[in-house]
């Protein structure tokens, strides 16, 4: 399946909704909801609400994050904002501000 | 040219409603609703639905398009397209097999006796 890439050189502002996995290395604004992963690379900058399964982070991210499975930040990542996932890793090196939110129960 | 990394896709699965800007090329197999400024060249593919004014330097629809269409080179408009809207672009193409309904301009240099 062709994944969806924005690009490096694209900016939108608006709200992107859809089932299938989405990389971000350009500039996204206003809202993300999806069914499946959505990776921001290092050269990616999101400054929105995000609703997805997964979420890989190794860019630039202001809002909130509600992931249904797991919220990865990779070092080198910004972000900032309330994460909300059952499964968060944060790694060596990543910067982030904000709460988490791992909502135990169930477990 | 790194096409690799100029070369955004809207996948068939997603859908994006506002306002999309860029430098690099872009291929839409999605949805894509609102406005489209591009400086490079924008695809959209059969199974691409476009709701949007479009500005792009060179712009190639195999899909759905409605909306108006500025282009600073060329339109081609390929024989399974369907598109509404205005055209402008000094270069146009429809194959045979498009649909299209709207007006075209192509900027044609008039004599001056006209």
């Amino acid at each position: 399946m062709a994944n969806t890439v924005i690009g490096s050189s694209i900016v939108i502002d608006g709200e992107i909704s859809g089932d299938e996995d989405l990389v971000v290395q350009g500039t996204v604004k206003g809202k993300i909801s999806l069914k499946e992963s959505l990776f921001v690379e290092g050269s990616g900058i999101v400054e929105a609400d995000i609703e997805t399964q997964n979420v890989e982070v190794a860019g630039r991210v202001t809002g909130n994050i509600n992931a249904s499975e797991k919220v990865e930040l990779k070092s080198d990542c910004r972000v900032v904002g309330d994460i909300r996932a059952p499964r968060i890793l944060i790694a060596d090196g990543a910067s982030f501000k904000g709460n988490v939110d791992m909502d135990a129960k169930g477990r | 040219m790194a096409q690799s990394e100029q070369v955004g896709i809207i996948g068939k699965g997603i859908v994006i409603k506002g306002n999309l800007t860029g430098a690099g090329d872009l291929v839409i197999e999605g949805k894509v609703e609102g406005q489209i400024a591009l400086k490079n060249h924008l695809t959209i593919e059969s199974t691409g639905n476009v709701q949007a004014d479009i500005q792009a330097d060179e712009l190639t629809i195999n899909g759905e398009a409605s909306g108006n269409i500025d282009a600073s080179s060329k339109v081609a408009i390929s024989a399974s397209a369907k598109v509404a809207g205005d055209i402008k672009a000094p270069r146009v193409v429809i194959e045979d097999g498009a649909v299209f309904n709207g007006s075209i301009e192509m900027e044609v240099k008039l004599p001056e006796d006209v």
